[in-house]
């Protein structure tokens, strides 16, 4: 069954189509790539299904709701969490200080409450810490909790994000290039653990990365967008032999 | 009264407003060039009750404050919705600061005295309630800077379309900061009223805003206890240096341009100054205990 369709999605941007009348469906429990040289629109599909940009034409299903006009937050209270190709985590907030922003995005308790700081504050500021921590666990990163995450490695500080985008209990994940700026072995390392991750919590993972070597290793299904449009859909076998993915990749300049 | 307990009573006024304005500025990220507007509306309606109602004192200051909050909602719903950008927000402060002054100046003036303003209140405010109600306010926007809803303006601060996709309501959370730094600026203007026992609208102009936006930058982000700190020495230091003359503001503008250069985010930028009040909280628990440890 799909849990998301995006159908005739278009973006415009003045006067650039960054995305074109792209359609793809995503099942449940699918590890499915998306891949496509620099600017091919890959980020762009992402803020639109996200709600951060508004696309010019079609439609976006998520789980048998419309995501069309709906805010950011909204959305994310649906299902969808994501990281980001400049990573974005709080640097002067520790590691599981960044981590309980997924958990409780939105407090349990008042404004006033808060300032009391009644039992009830301390008691639910106490179990997001638990929450929180558990999922610091899960990920390995329980040695970085106290440290603040902008002095974190940089492989770290890719992982923690992921950690915070899980700690918002998706349904469907969205990894933008979580391994640029890393070599070869650190790419590797990063494989594995997203492998590891699907196998742990079997949520729907939708990964962009520019390195088809990263992608032909964990995911099931790959699409490939060139120059604002789907080019192919397939099995990683079906893209490494496609020779218009081949020529995309060799190079075909925006007209 | 004597000159220093007048000092040390304005440093506690302001230290009441500014707590609320670094939830607002320091971990909120939001920047108000009008928040003397919300002094002059906690003013007014705590005077106004003392005067004509004979509310008690300490009554009217919880309903200046209601007051002033109730009336940051007027500026909020418009300018911190949807991804209308931080610098709008400031602007439109200053202009919202400016039209509450002259409105106060101009309606109602059998009831508020128009730009001669309102006089003959009475001398509620002295030092005694003034540093209680300091050490409250410093007490209350710390625990709620150290509650979620602060780690969660902190993160609003740093990447705001990220904390969305996170699932936090950013309306929400930026109205709820802006309505706590009004409601303690509505407190503070209540207290200056009794301690000036005489208010005018023009006191609650630009200079006013300024200088407790400069105490809590000055102070420095994520930090209560450092724009408290921050606008205690801003009160003080142009007093200290009166014997200059002429030349104090200037040193207080080159002691600020220092300061800024030196730490860009502010003196105690992510620190808080606990000792003062943990030797207090064993002050307090060594007083409750003697009694029960007599009887
Ligand atoms: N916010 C934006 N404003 C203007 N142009 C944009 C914006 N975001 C992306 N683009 C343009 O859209 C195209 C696709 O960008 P993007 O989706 O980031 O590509 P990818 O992630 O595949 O590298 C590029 O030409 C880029 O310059
Ligand atoms: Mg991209």
């Amino acid at each position: 069954m799909a849990i998301l369709e995006i159908k005739n999605l278009s973006v415009t941007f003045g006067g650039i189509k960054a995305v074109q009348n792209v359609t793809l469906s995503v099942d449940n429990g699918e590890f499915v790539g998306l891949i496509g040289p620099n600017g091919a629109g890959k980020t762009t599909v992402f803020n639109a299904v996200t709600g951060v940009i508004k696309p010019s034409g079609g439609e976006v299903v998520f789980d048998g709701q419309v995501l069309n006009g709906m805010r950011p937050d909204k959305i994310a209270h649906l299902g969808i969490a994501r990281t980001f190709q400049n990573i974005r985590i709080y640097p002067k907030l520790t590691a599981r200080e960044n981590v309980e922003i997924g958990v409780a995005s939105i407090p349990k308790y008042d404004t006033i409450s808060a300032m009391l700081r009644l039992p009830h504050v301390r008691r639910w500021d106490k179990e997001v810490k638990e929450i929180s921590e558990k999922y610091l666990g899960q990920i390995g990163l329980m040695e970085y909790k106290d440290v603040k995450a902008g002095s974190l490695p940089y492989g770290i500080q890719r992982k923690l994000e992921i950690a915070r985008a899980l700690a918002t209990q998706p349904k469907l994940l969205f990894l933008d290039e979580p391994a640029a700026g890393m070599n070869t072995a650190e790419g590797l390392e990063l494989v594995d653990f997203l492998k590891q991750v699907h196998e742990m919590t079997g949520i729907t993972i939708i990964l962009i990365e520019h390195h088809l070597e990263v992608v032909m290793n964990v995911c099931s299904r790959i699409n490939v967008l060139n120059l604002g449009q789907l080019l192919f859909t397939g099995s990683p076998e079906e893209v490494q032999k496609n020779p218009e993915v081949i020529k995309a990749y060799l190079g075909e300049r925006r007209k | 009264m004597g000159y220093l307990e007048g000092i040390s009573i304005s440093i506690c006024i302001n230290i009441v407003c500014v707590c609320g304005i670094a939830i607002l500025t320091g971990y909120m990220g939001l920047f108000s060039m009008g928040h003397a507007c919300f002094l002059c509306l906690g003013a007014y309606t705590s005077a106004c009750l003392t005067k004509y109602l004979g509310v008690n004192y300490f009554l009217s200051l919880l309903a200046g404050g209601a007051v002033a909050a109730a009336g940051s909602v007027v500026i909020g719903i418009p300018t911190l919705r949807g991804k209308i950008s931080g610098d709008c927000f400031t602007i439109a402060t200053l202009g919202f600061g400016e039209a509450v002054r002259i409105l106060m100046a101009n309606i109602g003036t059998n009831l508020f005295g128009g730009a001669t303003g309102l006089s003959g209140l009475e001398h509620f405010t002295n030092l005694k309630s003034s540093v209680v109600i300091a050490v409250i306010a410093i007490i209350l926007t710390r625990n709620y800077a150290r509650s979620q809803h602060g780690k969660i303006a902190l993160a609003i601060r740093d990447y705001a379309d990220a904390s969305e996709l996170l699932g936090v309501n950013i309306f929400h959370e930026k109205l709820k900061a802006l309505m706590i730094s009004a409601f303690f600026c509505g407190v503070g203007g209540g207290m200056m009223a009794h301690y000036y026992v005489y208010i005018v609208p023009n006191i609650f102009g630009n200079t006013m805003s300024n200088n407790l936006l400069t105490s809590v930058v000055l102070g420095g982000v994520a930090s209560i206890t450092g724009p408290a700190t921050a606008t205690g020495m801003l009160t003080a230091m142009p007093e200290a240096f009166r014997f200059l003359d002429n030349w104090r503001l200037s040193i207080y503008g080159l002691t600020l341009l220092i300061i800024m250069r030196v730490r860009p985010e502010g003196l105690f930028a992510y620190k808080e100054i606990t000792a003062p009040f943990t030797a207090l909280y064993r002050w307090i628990k060594a007083k409750a205990l003697k009694p029960a440890a007599k009887a």
